[in-house]
């Protein structure tokens, strides 16, 4: 089916399979279409269908409050094209695809299904075929056993990999990670779209990192983390890096991470938040045997990032992940504290 | 042109937001320390309501915390990321009261009058 879409910067033309998703179809075709979540919560990729019929997947969609069906809007995450379309966009399309980053499908299986705490699992899924991402971003992930797809940032950064690695926490009545943490899924099928996303990192970009990442957000940061340390980059800038977690039960990655500031300890900081500890220094004493290089602190994240780095916010660029509330933390404290623009926060916030 | 009280200016501390209603017109009323301005209640990106999105620095800068969307509100013009400026009402202090003259409810270009049904835009 052929799709049309206008917007401010003119009109492109795209194919879509009947069954597709007018937003995948889009990108996979390398147009710069508005979207945040890809899959139906945020709202970000509106549109109005002018012509044509297309059917809605997920109808009840939380981002289904952002649009006005009256005037026969839509969002492109969850749309199905019923014969060729024209659609209109609002709002700038923000430049072009890179042609290497050109999201698309891939089959996959899952492996090496490992526990690293009670409640956070890592996996790892091997694609049918090489491809390249962004330090960052995030592929939507789909098992024929579970409805629907999930979106979730690679831990690892590698270039033409046919290995992506994930981190997934147990969520209450979380259907996907039930199918994670209750069955045996070595080796199992699953389909993936990507990669997606643009709180990416890229080292030309030349400027002090700071990372905040609330549990599971920490995913996107490991890949930030790893491809500053393949380029270099920590040689000439400064990365600070704080992981929040509830307890002493829920801490990981702290070999990865440690790991890390070994190879650049001038330059890069990881301090670990836990916001239901209360002894700070009890804590550097538990972890001192084998983490020496991390640091250790109580309270939550955002505030903990707050004391930490007042005064070092020179030349800085944010990244932010990790559950709602804990992101609109943090972006208020970068805002007011660090008065960082808005340009150059970068974040991602699990709906 | 009708000069109605939204409130005591001491009503809003420094540096923060808060809606009103006036003559059953949503608006949102910024202190931001030299002055006060009157916005529409949205943001005019996404339709966040801005009194609980708002970020209000001392330089004068909101920005909305749902996408970081920013603005001068002494001026209501864009800043950053932001693609539309904000839409203001005319506002005065007087003997302490702050005062706002509404002609007609300001609403951005997502609602009413969409950018979207304009097909002379699009073609």
């Amino acid at each position: 089916m052929k799709i049309k879409v206008q917007t401010k910067g003119g009109s492109s033309d795209f194919d879509c399979g009947p069954e597709e998703s007018l937003l995948y179809a889009g990108l996979r075709n390398g147009l710069a279409l508005p979207y945040e979540c890809a899959t139906g919560t945020c709202g970000t990729c509106r549109a109005r269908v002018v012509k044509g019929k297309t059917h809605l997947e997920w109808a009840d969609a939380p981002g289904m409050s952002y649009v006005k069906q009256e005037k026969k809007e839509i969002l492109m995450c969850q749309a199905r094209a019923r014969g060729d379309c024209t659609l209109r966009v609002p709002g700038k399309m923000t430049g072009e695809i890179k042609r290497d980053r050109w999201p698309s499908y891939f089959d996959g299986q899952v492996n090496n299904c490992r526990l690293v705490t009670h409640d956070v699992a890592l996996f790892d899924v091997n694609l049918d075929k090489p491809t390249s991402f962004d330090a960052g971003q995030f592929v939507l992930l789909e098992s024929d056993e579970v409805v629907g797809t999930r979106a979730y940032s690679m831990v690892n950064y590698d270039r033409e990999t046919n290995k992506l690695v994930f981190v997934i926490k147990r969520k209450h009545e979380g259907k996907f990670s039930d199918w994670i943490f209750d069955n045996n899924v070595e080796g199992k099928s699953i389909k993936i779209f990507g990669p997606l996303g643009c709180a990416t990192f890229h080292p030309k970009e030349n400027k002090n990192l700071l990372c905040i990442a609330g549990g599971s957000g920490i995913a996107g940061m490991m890949a930030i983390v790893s491809h500053g340390c393949q380029s270099s980059y920590f040689e000439t800038r400064n990365g600070f890096i704080f992981f929040g977690v509830r307890s002493k039960n829920d801490v990981f990655f702290l070999e990865e991470l440690s790991n890390y500031v070994m190879k650049y300890p001038e330059n890069l900081e990881v301090t670990i938040a836990l916001s239901e500890e209360t002894n700070a220094s009890g804590l550097q004493e538990y972890y001192q045997e084998y983490y020496q290089n991390l640091r250790f602190a109580t309270g939550f994240v955002h505030a903990v990032a707050s004391e930490k780095m007042a005064d070092k916010y020179v030349d800085m660029l944010a990244y932010v992940a990790g559950p709602p509330l804990m992101v609109d933390s943090t972006l208020r404290m970068l805002v007011l504290e660090a008065k960082l623009p808005g340009t150059n926060i970068r974040y991602d916030k699990f709906t | 042109m009708t000069w109605q009280k939204v409130c005591a200016a001491d009503d809003i501390a420094n540096n923060t937001l808060q809606r009103f209603e006036v003559d059953g017109v949503a608006i949102v009323v910024a202190n931001y320390g030299d002055g006060f301005q009157a916005i529409a209640p949205y943001c005019p990106h996404m339709e966040e309501p801005l009194h609980e999105s708002g970020i209000l620095e001392t330089s004068g800068i909101l920005t909305c915390s749902k996408h970081l969307w920013q603005w001068d509100i002494r001026t209501g013009e864009m800043v950053g990321m932001a693609e539309k400026s904000l839409l203001c009402y005319e506002i005065k202090v007087e003997a302490g009261d702050v005062l706002i003259n509404i002609e007609k409810e300001l609403v951005y270009e997502y609602d009413e009058e969409d950018e979207l049904d304009d097909d002379d835009f699009f073609n």
